[in-house]
């Protein structure tokens, strides 16, 4: 009996260990998930709600400040109509020229580095990583403002576009993705004859849909969210980018929270929306460049 | 090869060449360059000070103060993100049914912008009416002042920093774990190693490559944070939030001091070059 027992307890040990660890990884995963979901939940649940009620159930708390349960659309309503709309397509804009000008330019860039050989190649790519780790953009800001303004782009498109286009990140998500292209599929192109940009755009474009969708995303993106530039380098309204929008409606407008909510929800459904059926890709593009 | 043949890399390379150096760095050197010039007060003209701005700089306690600041963020914030991007990485290296939903939850906040997580927590963190403090409420513990306060105010930004970051380099973690072979484990798990050791012993030593990546960009990442201090606190209150990018900004734009404002980044330079070189070092050592 007693022997019974001990081997069922011993049979019994590791199915129960083997339940208990997936029961804390869930657990912590789900205390995690809390802390990222919340404060969206509560953000999106106040943008629909009126302002004076958006702090509503937020103290003391309770469920309801995660739904939208006085749902109205005042707040967004009240942004278009201060031209809310005009920042969004701005964005746009400028995201969509980023990814195609400066794509093309990274692309081409991350083209010579993977696939030629040619004098002074390592330092010029050593040049691009020096410049990319040890000079953080943020960091020269100020000059590059100065530099801008003697180009007398301040407050233009191009002032906002051109210090943009050029992205190591970018050109070294390309450059490891084309040395890996086979050496044959390229000698057959060149030896009919085709040249260089004939050989990229109908043989290596046509095969490079993970990296165009990553490098795509990444620039996107990245414009999307791009603040500290913008903020400088075009504060006119016509020429407002979403980011700088809802900053400046946090000095503008500083007690209309459902606004404020309502504003930033749009500038984090965008990239939500382009991350989500692409996470892969976004995946590989943020962490292949750190993994080289 | 054609002479034709030699020039197509440069041709390729030269549109991002050239926009890197234009827009790059040019106003690297330039920023090196404008912090020797100071604007003359009685002719309003640029003139050269050599390193009058830098002495000023290192007379000026807000400056120190702000370096201060930024030290004891970067110390707090730095090794807090890596555990617990580490932490959560290993989480999500579990196979387990359903892990590919928690992995696209957490990039949730990836994709969103530092300004968004900055606003929303700003009224998470309010301190009269704050979803944060209502939980607090609901637990029985007194209100918060968080960014109203000057001994909480820097934890807060660290909080807001940490929502973002946290996820943002466990990806990069994640993708190193998935790199180590399964049968190097099971090695070790045959040799009689318990989790503890083949984590220590094992994965930590694989992973070295990544985690040094992830320090050196978490560092200057951290180092340069500034959307969410305009947002929430603007270096206050009583200057325990101003980190040393935000007080560039404030010196160069709001109060027009170029000169300044170009020392200051200048010695953030030097600062980033040794903090790079430093823990690029650290960790190679360790070979």
């Amino acid at each position: 009996m007693n022997a019974h027992v001990t081997r069922l307890a011993r049979r019994n040990r590791k199915p129960l260990r083997a339940y208990l660890l997936p029961a804390l990884v869930y657990c912590l995963l789900i205390i995690g998930v809390l802390i990222v979901v919340v404060p969206l939940m509560w953000a999106a649940a106040a943008s629909f709600t009126p302002n004076h009620k958006v702090f509503e159930y937020a103290y003391p708390f309770s469920w309801r400040a995660l739904l939208p349960v006085d749902f109205t659309l005042e707040a967004y309503d009240n942004i278009f109509a201060r031209g809310f709309g005009r920042s969004i397509s701005n964005t746009f804009f400028l995201a969509f020229a980023t990814v195609i000008i400066g794509g093309a330019a990274n692309a081409l860039a991350g083209f010579a580095f993977g696939r030629f050989e040619f004098r002074g190649k390592n330092a010029l790519f050593m040049i691009i990583v020096m410049l990319t780790f040890l000079v953080p953009v943020d960091l020269t800001a100020i000059p590059r403002y100065i530099l801008i303004n003697n180009f007398g782009w301040i407050n233009t498109w191009q002032g906002l576009l051109v210090p943009g286009l050029a992205n190591s990140l970018v050109i070294f998500l390309f450059r490891q993705f084309f040395a890996e292209i086979p050496q044959e599929l390229i000698d057959a192109a060149r030896v009919d004859g085709a040249s260089w940009l004939r050989v990229l755009w109908s043989i290596v474009l046509p095969i490079s849909k993970p990296v165009l969708v990553a490098a795509g995303l990444l620039m996107f993106i990245s414009q999307w969210n791009s603040f500290f530039w913008p903020l400088l380098v075009a504060p006119r309204q016509e020429l407002r980018v979403v980011q700088v929008a809802i900053s400046l409606a946090v000095e503008q407008h500083r007690t209309r929270w459902n606004e404020l909510l309502a504003g930033s929800m749009i500038a984090a459904l965008v990239p939500i929306l382009l991350v989500m059926p692409f996470q892969r890709y976004y995946v590989q593009a943020i962490t292949g460049t750190g993994l080289e | 090869m054609t002479l034709r043949q030699r020039i197509v890399p440069y041709l390729l390379l030269l549109p991002a060449l050239v926009l890197l150096l234009v827009f790059n760095l040019l106003p690297t050197i330039a920023t090196l360059v404008e912090s020797t010039f100071v604007i003359s007060l009685r002719s309003g003209e640029r003139v050269f000070a050599g390193f009058a701005n830098f002495e000023r700089i290192f007379n000026d306690p807000i400056f120190w103060k702000s370096l201060q600041v930024t030290v004891v963020f970067s110390l707090v914030v730095n090794p807090l993100q890596i555990a617990l991007s580490l932490g959560l990485s290993m989480l999500m290296n579990q196979r387990l049914p359903g892990i590919g939903i928690f992995r696209s939850i957490y990039l949730l906040p990836v994709a969103v912008s530092l300004n968004v997580t900055a606003i929303v927590w700003r009224l998470l963190l309010d301190k009269n009416t704050g979803m944060v403090n209502g939980i607090l409420h609901q637990l029985g513990i007194e209100r918060q002042p968080f960014l109203h306060s000057p001994e909480q105010a820097l934890w807060s930004i660290i909080l807001i920093a940490s929502w973002i970051g946290v996820p943002l380099w466990s990806l990069f973690i994640l993708a190193g774990l998935q790199n180590i072979p399964p049968p190097v484990l099971e090695a070790a798990k045959i040799d009689g190693a318990n989790a503890w050791q083949s984590f220590t012993r094992v994965t930590l030593p694989l992973l070295r490559r990544v985690l040094a990546f992830v320090l050196v960009a978490d560092t200057v990442a951290n180092f340069l944070l500034f959307a969410p201090i305009l947002l929430t606190t603007q270096g206050g209150p009583q200057l325990s939030t101003n980190l040393i990018l935000y007080e560039t900004y404030r010196r160069g734009f709001l109060y027009g001091d170029l000169g300044a404002s170009a020392a200051m980044l200048s010695v953030m330079l030097l600062f980033v070059f040794v903090i790079v070189g430093v823990e690029l070092y650290v960790l190679r050592g360790s070979d």
